[in-house]
């Protein structure tokens, strides 16, 4: 753990049309593990990875340095893409080809000879659950199975480093599961990972760090248990329909809550968060019951604290 | 540390850019391979038998000859052209292949340009098609004209290098209209395919001799037929493998601020 498979220092990207997509960001990712960034679309999540392998230029900038296990992608972009996988957001799969074809071809693309990689395609279909899909048309899997495809097909060449853009967007919870069993085992063996999602639950369950982004600027970055206790407390009350509290004639303004409880409105709930699931429990009963909820807080409640509940442009 | 050890080579790096290309086409090798060998077979039927006949000597070879082996050449510009305008604007912006490809470790030149060798590989094997229609029907003879499916590639990788120049700068795909009707159309009628340039007015002449189309025609037929070799043939070479990577630089150029932001 003593060695960073990726190291950045303030990296900026301005596209052509003058969108700052990143904006001034250092991080450093430690070999075989897992780092997660987080963020709603358009904070520059994807940006960010696509610098890494040089799909985007970054800008040029006497103070940037950017290190993948040694190689300046500006320089050195078929080596860092030798020795990564990459998953990318959209699945663009050949779907001119069956499932073995695209691999096959794929292989190609890293000089692997047919010999090699003809057992590692089987044992790849067969890690990725994907055996009686073998001669399936591209256009006939469903979307799990094309994304199960597609990070087979990053796994070829047995990457260091596996960099995987929203794995699970609009996946159901089962094939979820089963790609986040996937990257851990992949860990396990070594591998680094890096993650994009927009699911805190996605970052809990497989991430060891994680940063949280938002308008192209790094807003909190850390383990996602140490971020959770101490980002936010650990309880929270939702009252769903705001309307029963000024119905209920009680006072909810802040001063009357009691100590260490904070409230927070949104369009059409409201919450109140403490770390005292007590002082919740005394709010919740001087209002009618089942229109309030307490539960822990979790990673979605400090993304929402840190990112902000407005919609932006591109959302 | 030596790159060589650090990802593929060159080759390896174009050729597996080739060998996809070569897997997409030949998984349909019947529909695919039908249209080489019936475009020529329709049309010299019925020059040759309508037309031909009515011009029995022309420049020192039978008409239907000088129109068989313009067509050997004027087959391989429309296919590289083909596959490097609408096949290569379906890949980048419908199907996102090169997007998948450029996560791989290849750059956008080994994408690029592997995709106009494939081009010229379409190239040789259309102006071999033609060829074996047209030596079938006793025009020429098949055993002294095997350096066409030569001239066919280099034809293939030049139309090619025009092509993804073109689709470069296109956005939308309508606009391949202007460069099929605007430039091949006008060049398959006067670059010398169906009759010679010597025919067309003197400035017409000089404009011709700069047309991409004219020196592919010029030696494919010397090739086709085996005999007319002069040392001016040299022109056309130089010209063909010139401006074919002149202007495929400048298309790598363009694409990669296209595919890499």
């Amino acid at each position: 753990m003593d060695k960073n498979a990726i190291e950045v220092d303030r990296i900026f990207k301005t596209y052509a049309d003058g969108t700052a997509a990143v904006n001034d960001v250092s991080f450093r990712i430690p070999e075989g593990t897992c780092f997660g960034f987080l963020g709603p679309n358009g904070a520059g999540k994807t940006t960010l990875m696509k610098m890494l392998y040089g799909m985007v230029r970054r800008d040029r900038r006497d103070e940037t340095r950017v290190s993948v296990f040694g190689f300046d992608p500006v320089c050195d972009e078929l080596a860092i893409k030798h020795l990564a996988g990459v998953v990318p957001q959209d699945n663009n799969l050949d779907a001119e080809m069956n499932v073995s074809a695209n691999l096959f071809i794929y292989s190609k693309f890293y000089g692997l000879p047919a010999k090699e990689a003809r057992p590692r395609i089987a044992e790849l279909l067969d890690f990725m659950e994907l055996k009686e899909k073998s001669k399936a048309k591209v256009n006939d899997l469903s979307g799990g199975m094309k994304r199960r495809l597609v990070i087979a097909r990053a796994l070829l060449n047995r990457p260091r480093l596996l960099i995987l853009d929203e794995p699970t967007t609009g996946l159901d919870p089962q094939v979820r599961q089963v790609i986040w069993d996937k990257v851990r085992s992949l860990k396990k063996e070594g591998a680094t990972v890096l993650l994009t999602t927009h699911y805190m639950e996605e970052a809990y369950q497989i991430a060891d760090a994680i940063i949280i982004m938002d308008k192209g600027t790094r807003v909190i970055e850390g383990a996602p248990r140490e971020l959770l206790a101490k980002g936010i407390e650990s309880w929270v009350m939702e009252v769903l329909d705001p309307e029963t509290m000024s119905m209920s004639g009680e006072a909810f303004s802040e001063g009357s809550l009691g100590p260490g409880v904070r409230r927070e409105d949104g369009d059409s709930r409201a919450q109140f968060f403490s770390d005292h699931p007590e002082a919740l429990r005394v709010l919740a009963s001087r209002l009618p019951s089942g229109v309030t909820h307490v539960r822990p807080t979790n990673l979605e409640d400090l993304f929402l604290r840190a990112t902000g509940r407005q919609l932006n442009d591109i959302q | 540390m030596t790159s060589s050890r650090l990802y593929p080579s060159l080759a390896s790096r174009l050729g597996s850019v080739w060998y996809r290309h070569f897997r997409t086409y030949t998984k349909d090798l019947v529909s695919n391979g039908f249209p080489p060998f019936m475009e020529p077979l329709i049309f010299l039927a019925g020059m040759g038998l309508g037309m031909a006949r009515y011009v029995p000597n022309f420049v020192g070879m039978s008409y239907l000859q000088f129109l068989a082996t313009g067509l050997v050449m004027t087959s391989a510009m429309f296919t590289a052209s083909f596959e490097c305008t609408f096949g290569t604007f379906i890949r980048l912006e419908f199907d996102k292949i090169y997007d998948g490809m450029l996560a791989a470790p290849l750059s956008v030149a080994d994408v690029v340009v592997g995709e106009a060798i494939w081009a010229g590989t379409k190239g040789a094997f259309f102006s071999f098609a033609v060829l074996v229609i047209i030596s079938a029907f006793g025009i020429v003879n098949f055993f002294t004209a095997l350096l066409t499916p030569i001239v066919g590639f280099l034809t293939g990788f030049l139309f090619a290098a025009i092509a993804l120049l073109t689709t470069a700068y296109v956005k939308n795909i309508n606009h391949f209209n202007f460069f099929f009707t605007g430039l091949l159309s006008p060049m398959f009628m006067f670059c010398g395919t169906i009759f010679p340039i010597s025919n067309l007015p003197k400035s017409l002449q000089i404009v011709a001799e700069f047309l991409p189309l004219t020196h592919p025609v010029r030696l494919g037929r010397v090739a086709v037929m085996a005999s007319g070799w002069e040392f001016t043939l040299l022109w056309s070479l130089l010209y063909m493998v010139g401006v074919a990577s002149i202007i495929l630089f400048f298309a790598v150029k363009k694409l990669e601020k296209r595919m890499v932001k």
